[in-house]
This record gives C-alpha cells, sequence and structure tokens, in this order.
C-alpha cells in the first residue's frame, strides 16, 4: 500500500493541491481567498504538467552538455533519453507568465468592488445589490 | 532526485497550501503564498524543470506577491473565513 | 453552502484519483509522453536552432508566435490595470468617486 502511493507521490500532491484550490474558490466567501485558491489550482495544474516531462534512469535538465559551437555544422547524434521533454516546460513558462497577469487583473477588478462595496466579503456584496436593486 | 527530499517538500507545499487558505489574517495568507511558490519552485528544480523554477520564483513569488500586498494595502484585511 | 462546496470537492477529488489511477508510472522513459513526439525535438533542437537549451529553443524559434501572444496577453492586461485603477480627471464620471 505505502508502495503504491509512494510510486506515484507526485500525482498525488497535485490531487490534493487541486482539491484545496478547487475547494477556496467554491466554499470561501472572500474574494481574496477566491483568488488565493486560484494561484494555487493554477501551480497544482503546473505541476502536474512538469511531472510529465521526468525521465528516471540518468536523465537531466534539457540542456546541451558539450560544446555547442564545435557542434555547429556537424551531425550530433543526441540520445532522447538523457534529457527530460522540455515541452511541457516551455507550455509552463508560458501559462506562470498568464496566470501572473490574470491574477493582477482580477486584483484592480477587486479594488474596484472594493471602492464600490466598502466590503469584500461575497455574502454581504450580495445583500448590498439586493437592498438597493442594482 | 532523492525521493525522500521530494516528498518532505510535497508535504511542506500541502501544508502551506492549507494554512493560506485557513488563516483570517489576509497579508499573513498572502505571505504563506509566497512561501508556498517558494517552495513548488524547489520541486520543479528537483524535477529539472529549471527554467520554469526561476520564472515562478521571480515572476509567481516576487511579482504576484507584491501585487497581492499592493491590493490588500488597499483593501480591508481582515477577512471572516 | 460549505456543505454544497465539500460535496462538489470531493466528488472532483474521486474524479482525480481514478485518474491517477490509469497514469503511466511516474518517470517512466517508456512512458507516450516521453517516446511520442518529444525525441523529434530533443534531437533537432541543436542542429536546427544552434541553442544548446532545448526550452529556450522550443520557446523562441519554434514557438515564437506562441511567445509573441504571450507578450499581447500581459500587454492587455497591463493596459486593463492602468485603465481601471488611474485617478479620474475633474468633471469625468466614473466608478466609486
Amino acid at each position: 500500500m505505502l508502495e503504491y502511493v509512494l510510486s506515484k507521490y507526485n500525482f498525488w500532491t497535485y490531487a490534493i493541491l487541486l482539491i484545496i484550490g478547487l475547494y477556496a474558490m467554491v466554499g470561501k466567501k472572500n474574494l481574496v481567498k477566491k483568488l488565493i485558491g486560484m494561484n494555487i489550482f493554477q501551480s497544482a495544474v503546473i505541476l502536474f504538467y512538469i511531472s510529465i516531462g521526468v525521465k528516471k534512469g540518468g536523465a537531466t535538465v534539457p540542456i546541451f552538455l558539450g560544446d555547442a559551437h564545435a557542434a555547429h555544422g556537424h551531425e550530433i547524434i543526441i540520445d532522447a533519453a538523457h534529457y527530460f521533454i522540455p515541452l511541457p516546460h516551455v507550455l509552463m513558462l508560458t501559462a506562470i507568465v498568464v496566470s501572473v497577469a490574470t491574477t493582477g487583473v482580477a486584483l484592480a477588478v477587486l479594488i474596484l468592488i472594493y471602492k464600490r462595496y466598502k466590503t469584500l466579503e461575497m455574502d454581504e456584496i450580495m445583500k448590498i445589490r439586493q437592498d438597493t436593486g442594482a | 532526485m532523492i525521493w525522500q527530499l521530494d516528498v518532505i517538500f510535497c508535504l511542506f507545499v500541502i501544508i502551506c497550501a492549507i494554512a493560506a487558505i485557513n488563516v483570517k489574517d489576509l497579508l499573513a495568507a498572502v505571505i504563506i503564498l509566497g512561501a508556498y511558490s517558494f517552495f513548488m519552485c524547489i520541486l520543479w528544480t528537483e524535477m529539472g524543470a529549471v527554467d520554469v523554477a526561476f520564472t515562478e520564483a521571480s515572476v509567481g513569488a516576487g511579482v504576484g506577491t507584491v501585487l497581492f500586498i499592493a491590493a490588500v494595502n488597499k483593501t480591508k484585511r481582515r477577512s471572516k473565513d | 453552502m460549505k456543505v454544497v462546496a465539500l460535496i462538489t470537492v470531493l466528488m472532483t477529488g474521486a474524479l482525480l484519483v481514478y485518474g491517477i489511477e490509469e497514469m503511466p508510472e511516474w518517470g517512466d522513459p517508456n512512458s507516450p509522453a516521453s517516446t511520442h513526439v518529444s525525441p523529434k525535438y530533443i534531437q533537432e533542437a541543436l542542429g536546427k536552432t544552434a541553442t544548446p537549451n532545448m526550452v529556450t529553443a522550443v520557446l523562441a524559434d519554434y514557438r515564437s508566435y506562441d511567445t509573441m501572444g504571450e507578450t499581447v496577453v500581459v500587454f492587455t492586461a497591463a493596459i486593463g490595470c492602468v485603465l481601471m485603477l488611474r485617478k479620474k480627471r475633474k468633471g469625468e464620471k466614473g466608478e466609486g468617486d
């Protein structure tokens, strides 16, 4: 049992983090808490993709280790089993930058909401909206 | 990669995530989120994604935390849940 | 509210566990992800782009339009933040003041 859990511990971590983020987004009433949950959710997905790129058995980071200038112009045989998969890394690099951009826009919207309603709790905002009929 | 170290960092990440959504003080929650990002960084460095790790350390943990602190500073610091 | 959230989250968690059961062994060199497309990129990146770092080779050479789209996204986000948070001039109507 323990061996079974340990053989995929990265995937279990990803599942637990995704559940925590989803719970914060759905169950918490404070808007900043919802945003924190969204950040946790995003890094959980990124962790999943990075875990796919790992190869066991002597693989290293995807950077060519030999002399690149001497290699230019010649045919070089590179064994794919010696390097991790670079494609998930590239996609997640883009995803991190985009996630920070979305967080910035969401925080700007949050400041506007606070200016208008003077609170950040979801239930109070809904109550004010019902009372004023807006 | 050393799997014992990896498991310990996975546990740290989960603890930081649970703490970040349970703390009532929003500034503390944001700082714990920054710590969570840095632990995530270590985990990715262990998995060989060095480019992703330093992008996360500078953009995710640095700029993201600064944006969060600025927003919390302009709004309320206490939260009810 | 909390109970509904908890039930939703636990159902999602059960689906995730069901999905993880089907995943190949973690770090397996013979998994589909490491045998299908990626060996081509790893083998050809140095010869075609003369860049030792494969991540930057894919980011800036194979997928440079993707990176351009990413900068467009960041630019749009910055413009949106500035438009939402700027101080309103006198006589200009706006939210919150």
